[in-house]
């Protein structure tokens, strides 16, 4: 028996059900996850923060110091080296210390310039990985301190990605 | 006159183009703003001993009313201080869960047992036999667990301490049980080191009256979730965390009931600093310092 085949001329109705159905999913999903807020925070590279079971989000952005297995990092500039942090025996950075002198003194300026009361404690948020000897973490936050920035905060990871 | 009866037309169907054309915009935006892990701060107060080399002055008298509360860490053990007196000292083995690279599975060695690995010339050995790469093997650590040990002496290697916990699945301890007199539901492990779980030690049936850390967590256990529930070695954080509920709930008049300040050695991984400012901060220690060991 001959095979009967289609015309290539008739024309097929595209359905597009099946489509929807899973445009609908990975939006819900989407809305599900989305973060209407946005982020003040986000993480750096080469580094795993700690997993943690604080929600405290960030009040605003905030100067960051991040402290990998390899640099000291203030505002995306490598400053000097883990390791030598590490085998210092001083508490203060020295390199850490006038960076960050200079990043608060903008920062007074720039307050006493808006209005704003010059003599608040400076915000930073260190974001360290979890495996930094406590070490190199105390040192670098008594620096934060030395240089004015005593509201101090650790980055950490959520527990569960934050859900409940 | 017969009425004529109207054939039902054909349902069409509904023209989806514009809803597609929505949801490719709408797709896009919502994938920018998701996201999959979430960062949080944690706040801390400065050093003790930064500020005081700051004023060079001699610190002040000791209050004698004061609770003068710390929690130390060593390779060791933990302790609570207080009044200048210390509680009896936890200790811990330290170990390394990995989620391996290659099968996404969790697989727990001591850090000595990955060190003598290292140094052989390998890296970790994953559930599926292969190897964690040699050189970038930390970052492939997922927990890094605090193993409760009952000793009698120092000298002691001393045995796990086993206990049961609620699960997220995995074998992944979460919430620590503990009885109507906020006992842990704890034994010691059998074998070498106390390493194989206790025989005793059984899994909570369902309608046990059980309860966590947690204030008014007292329940009779729901059949669900005495299925996900898991016998695992206890944690040295989670008798740290009933301790610190304990004693600020015993020192509740105190002005310096919500200060604390946690001492660490030099080498302690900040991770472990960390979980315990978590339980510093569940137990309602609002002020946290943090200071050196022998700082």
């Amino acid at each position: 028996m001959a095979r009967k085949s289609r015309k290539y001329g008739e024309d097929v109705p595209f359905s597009l059900t099946s489509m929807m159905d899973m445009m609908t999913i990975i939006l819900v999903f989407m809305i599900k996850n989305m973060d209407a807020e946005g982020q003040l925070l986000t993480q750096a590279e080469n580094l795993i923060l700690p997993v943690s079971t604080s929600k405290v989000q960030p009040k605003g952005v905030s100067l960051t110091v991040v402290v990998d297995n390899n640099y000291v990092v203030v505002d995306n500039a490598k400053i000097v080296t883990t390791e030598d942090v590490l085998k210092q025996e001083d508490l203060l950075v020295t390199k850490v210390d006038s960076v960050l002198k200079e990043r608060r003194q903008v920062e007074i300026d720039h307050n006493l310039a808006a209005g704003l009361p010059a003599d608040e404690a400076g915000n930073i948020v260190v974001q360290i990985d979890k495996n930094i000897p406590y070490d190199a973490m105390y040192k670098v936050m008594a620096t934060c301190g030395f240089a004015g920035y005593t509201n101090i905060a650790f980055a950490v990871m959520q527990k569960n990605g934050g859900e409940e | 006159m017969a009425k004529e009866l109207k054939k039902p037309a054909k349902p069409e169907e509904p023209d989806l183009l514009p809803a597609m054309g929505l949801f490719t915009i709408l797709i896009p935006m919502l994938l920018s703003m998701t996201s999959f892990s979430k960062l949080a701060i944690v706040e801390v107060n400065l050093p003790e001993r930064s500020m005081m080399n700051m004023d060079n002055d001699t610190p002040p008298e000791p209050d004698q009313q004061a609770l003068n509360l710390s929690l130390a860490i060593t390779s060791d053990y933990l302790v609570i201080g207080a009044r200048g007196g210390f509680q009896p000292n936890v200790y811990f083995k330290e170990m390394w869960t990995f989620r391996c690279k290659s099968d996404s599975k969790l697989i727990t060695y001591s850090p000595e047992e990955v060190k003598a690995t290292v140094e052989a010339g390998h890296g970790p050995k994953c559930q599926d036999g292969k190897e964690m790469d040699k050189e970038k093997y930390i970052y492939e650590i997922e927990n890094i667990e605090l193993w409760a040990l009952e000793k009698t002496s120092e000298e002691d290697p001393g045995r796990v301490r086993w206990s049961l916990y609620t699960s997220q699945g995995e074998n992944v301890p979460d919430s620590v049980f503990v009885d109507g007199n906020n006992e842990f539901f704890a034994m010691t492990g059998e074998g070498p080191g106390g390493l194989k779980q206790p025989a005793g030690l059984k899994k909570p049936s369902a309608g046990a009256a059980v309860a966590t850390l947690t204030p008014n967590s007292a329940r009779k256990l729901k059949p669900e979730d005495a299925a996900k529930s898991i016998v695992y070695p206890l944690s040295a954080y989670d008798i740290i965390a009933k301790d610190l509920i304990a004693i600020h709930a015993q020192f509740i008049d105190l002005d310096d009931v919500d200060n604390i300040i946690i001492v660490a050695n030099d080498d302690t991984q900040f991770d472990k600093v960390i979980q315990l400012m978590d339980r510093a901060k569940a137990a309602e220690f609002a002020k946290i310092n943090l200071a050196k060991l022998g700082g």
